[in-house]
């Protein structure tokens, strides 16, 4: 019985391995009329581009974009290819620079945002999860048996502070997954999810904007100054795309 | 001069007057005036000769070598003034020559000058082909028996098919905006029961829109709803055709002849017929006058390379998506052919791939500026990749076509783009040199559009760009876990709290036990058993002994008692009662009443707990 622990949280990762892996592997199984949503504008030679996202490709799209001067469509992919690698520093660095030359207002994160989502999301996710079962496995052991009650005590702290860490990766994050950017000119923002009518005011391009809720074609969104409006769901396109 | 003054003089002078204006009003007078006083060969002019004065006026027609005069209509109105008629006409003649030139046509009265009609050749054929319908737009409605004038009514004026063309001698392939009229008198046809139809299988014709332009004219004094289309015509091979046109008609025809009654010639116009309830509905088919068209074939002296059937009249232009690119990136390319002609062949290849250039097949849109398609932009756009670094050019871009106007084949050219490649990120990175220690250009690493290189794509690909924690097969995992750890957790508790209520049902037992001993010890004690006083007293104590020693009562012995009470201040009594039991149990010694005492105040002190109340 003294076994208990270790097997059982042996067991408990041998059961999440295979989902974890599976999410990765998927990608693999789709057809391309799953694949994520492409730019507008792609090289003939990627006619056929390989299912699901990478990190680097969604850079180097941005960078095309950049360079064509479609700053909207370059600070999408920028801000998609960071939800995947948030610690390459060419990511931020091209950013920078584009929000830079293009006159456009610099990234408003907090440094607690900045903090929290400087780490992979797709290791800290597995990770915080692996350190909530060994604490939870701990803790049990811990009442169930009385031996090694300091060591199962560490156990525990240890995986609570692995879980909190996920959180706030998973907090910090909330934000981008409802993220849109302007990809467009001017994109015209109304009282009300139609076309007619005056705009009540109007978005540039490569903006960043909040997606309260969705309407048909419309989406209703906030400014980081708190104006709130119907803008076209064709005018913005979400960071994170939905589905 | 002198004045009269006698009233006779002036009865006199009044009638002097008004018979001499009388007798000047009453000389006939003819005006006459040609519109338009210069036309092409193929047009006709109209010629209005009015006359007006007493009596009935006869103005002999003009006769002209190389013209021809038809009256088309005439009007005539009479005024009654003092007893004299006064009659002004108005006469309509039609004047279409038969060869270009300049006429002079006589003048109709000894007042009036002659008038002069200018005829042009007409433009690229220099023939003197009759034009039947006239140039579009210019010729006006008449009505008339012939077809001379692009109209032919039915023989009871109900309807007419008139096609509007711009010229007779058109080249193959290429197309011509045409106008098919469908006049329809008022109160006269039921319906139209179908599109107009060409006649030929010589030409083609575009698709007719099922929703013509409607408009109203007059003719002759009657009033026709005039059903227009415009489409394109063109002609699949060379020789010399007639055209026409049919629609199919139903309209309202007399039921008796006209004259079986005095009624009918009062009802004489189809709105009374109509309301009378006379007419009867019949089915006709109404056909336009036989246009010729001189179809020539497209000359093979000259013909460029590229030529792809091209007709017309174009202009081209190119522009380029952007003017600087990093290599392998796309850009457009588009060349803009605008003009008139026939768009449907409208065709180029562009830039083909070679040298710095790596082009893919163009995509062609046409954005017409007429309602027939007849002018208009056809855009052509074709991705090319700029193979290597540094300054390029996109060379010019060349358009063949036949321009029928000039009888010959054209070719125009765009312009020369420049476009300025900067390396890729690969070809960066290749022939990046390290930076001087001091340089003060771009940071290591970054490209000279400030912009950090492009990433090697390799690794793994997400399916989601959704972190793990909002995925709900993610989501599952903890949720499942929290749910078996609540559970494995309120498990332990439950289990914990069982073993405390069987030590407790044990405690219970024991003191149950301990308060019968006791009991029974004081039963002993009255009847002066004292083998059954000391036996209930030992067993007392071993079942309070027992639990505080968490052993079985019968393990608690003498030994035991002398091991784990040796300091204790009852020791000795305790011993002694148990060794007293045993004296009793086996010797039948019994102790006196005093000792009955002694040994039931030494157990109920040992157990106080349990003491009957």
């Amino acid at each position: 019985m003294s076994r208990f622990p270790a097997g059982c949280l042996l067991a408990i990762l041998c059961a999440i391995a295979p989902l974890s892996f599976a999410t990765q592997k998927s990608v693999q199984a789709q057809s391309p009329a799953q694949t994520p949503a492409q730019p507008q504008q792609r090289s003939p030679s990627q006619v056929q581009p390989p299912a699901g996202y990478s990190a680097a490709a969604l850079y180097n799209q941005a960078n095309a974009y950049a360079r064509a001067g479609k700053p909207g469509l370059a600070v999408l992919n920028y801000e998609r290819a960071r939800l995947l690698d948030p610690g390459d520093p060419d990511i931020d660095a091209n950013l920078r620079h584009l929000r830079k030359t293009s006159r456009l207002p610099p990234d408003s994160g907090g440094t607690f945002a900045r903090v929290a989502a400087s780490v992979n999301p797709q290791i800290l996710a597995w990770v915080g999860l692996a350190g909530f079962l060994a604490a939870g496995v701990a803790l049990l052991a811990r009442r169930r048996y009385g031996v090694h009650r300091r060591k199962l005590a560490a156990a525990a702290v240890v995986g609570v502070l692995l879980a909190a860490a996920a959180a706030a990766n998973a907090v910090a994050l909330w934000p981008t997954v409802h993220t849109a950017i302007v990809i467009v000119h001017s994109a015209p923002v109304r009282v009300s999810p139609t076309s007619t009518g005056d705009p009540l005011f109007t978005l540039t391009e490569a903006h960043s904007v909040r997606i309260r809720a969705q309407h048909d074609d419309f989406m209703l969104i906030q400014t980081a100054e708190g104006r709130s409006g119907w803008v076209s769901a064709t005018d913005v396109a979400a960071v994170v795309p939905r589905r | 001069m002198r004045l009269p003054s006698h009233p006779l003089r002036w009865l006199v002078s009044a009638c002097a007057v008004t018979l001499l204006a009388a007798a000047a009003a009453a000389t006939p007078s003819v005006d006459a005036a040609i519109e338009p006083q210069q036309i092409t060969l193929g047009e006709s002019a109209q010629l209005t000769i009015s006359t007006s004065g007493s009596g009935t006026l006869s103005v002999p027609l003009p006769v002209v070598p190389g013209l021809e005069f038809r009256v088309v209509g005439q009007s005539r109105q009479v005024q009654i003034i003092n007893g004299t008629s006064f009659e002004s006409t108005s006469t309509l003649v039609r004047v279409t020559p038969e060869e270009a030139g300049i006429f002079t046509i006589p003048s109709m009265s000894p007042k009036s000058p002659p008038l002069v009609l200018r005829v042009t050749p007409s433009n690229g054929s220099g023939s003197s082909a009759p034009n039947p319908g006239g140039s579009q737009g210019q010729t006006p409605l008449l009505p008339g028996a012939g077809g001379a004038n692009g109209i032919r009514l039915t023989a009871d004026g109900s309807a007419f098919v008139r096609l509007g063309i711009p010229k007779h001698e058109i080249y193959v392939g290429e197309s011509i905006p045409v106008e098919i009229q469908v006049g329809l008198r008022d109160g006269f046809v039921a319906s139209i029961n179908g599109l107009p139809k060409l006649n030929s299988s010589d030409f083609t014709l575009n698709n007719l829109s099922n929703q013509p332009e409607r408009s109203a004219k007059i003719i002759d004094g009657k009033q026709y709803t005039l059903l227009t289309w415009r489409t394109l015509l063109a002609a699949v091979k060379p020789g010399t055709f007639s055209v026409d046109f049919e629609t199919p008609l139903t309209v309202k025809i007399r039921r008796r002849p006209q004259g079986d009654s005095m009624l009918d010639d009062l009802l004489g116009d189809p709105f009374m017929q109509n309301f009378f309830g006379m007419t009867v509905p019949k089915n006709i088919t109404v056909t336009s006058p036989a246009t010729a068209f001189t179809v020539l074939a497209l000359p093979t002296q000259g013909r460029p390379a590229d030529f792809g059937g091209a007709v017309g009249n174009f202009k081209i232009g190119t522009d380029i998506s952007s003017a600087t690119a990093a290599a392998g990136d796309p850009l457009t390319l588009r060349m803009h052919v605008s003009g008139a002609g026939n768009f449907d062949r409208v065709d180029s290849s562009m830039l083909h791939t070679g040298g710095e250039w790596k082009t893919y097949d163009p995509k062609a849109t046409f954005k017409a500026t007429d309602p027939v398609g007849y002018r208009g932009e056809k855009t052509f756009e074709q991705p090319l990749i700029a193979t290597k670094s540094g300054p390029h050019t996109v060379p010019p871009l060349a358009f063949s076509f036949f321009n029928p106007d000039t009888r010959r084949y054209e070719t125009v050219h765009s312009a020369p783009l420049n476009v300025t490649v900067t390396p890729s990120a690969a070809e960066y990175a290749a022939n990046q040199a390290p930076p001087p220690a001091n340089s003060a250009a771009a940071p290591a690493g970054e490209a000279p559009d400030g912009l950090r290189p492009d990433h090697p794509v390799t690794g793994s690909r997400a399916s989601t760009l959704l972190p793990p924690y909002f995925q709900p097969r993610y989501l599952a995992i903890p949720s499942v876990f929290s749910l078996l750890f609540a559970a494995g957790w309120m498990a332990l508790r439950r289990r914990e709290r069982n073993a405390g209520d069987s030590l407790r049902a044990r405690e219970r037992a024991r003191s149950q036990r301990i308060r019968s001993l006791l009991e029974t010890m004081s039963a002993a004690s009255g009847a002066g058993n004292a083998a059954l006083f000391l036996t209930s007293a030992r067993s007392a104590l071993q079942h309070d002994l027992s639990a505080r020693w968490q052993i079985a009562p019968e393990q608690v012995t003498l030994e035991e008692i002398d091991a784990r009470l040796g300091a204790d201040a009852d020791h000795g009594d305790i011993r002694q009662i148990f060794a007293l039991a045993d004296e009793a149990n086996y010797s039948g010694h019994a102790p006196n009443a005093t000792d009955f005492d002694r040994w039931t105040q030494v157990v109920g002190r040992r157990t106080s707990s349990e003491q009957p109340s």
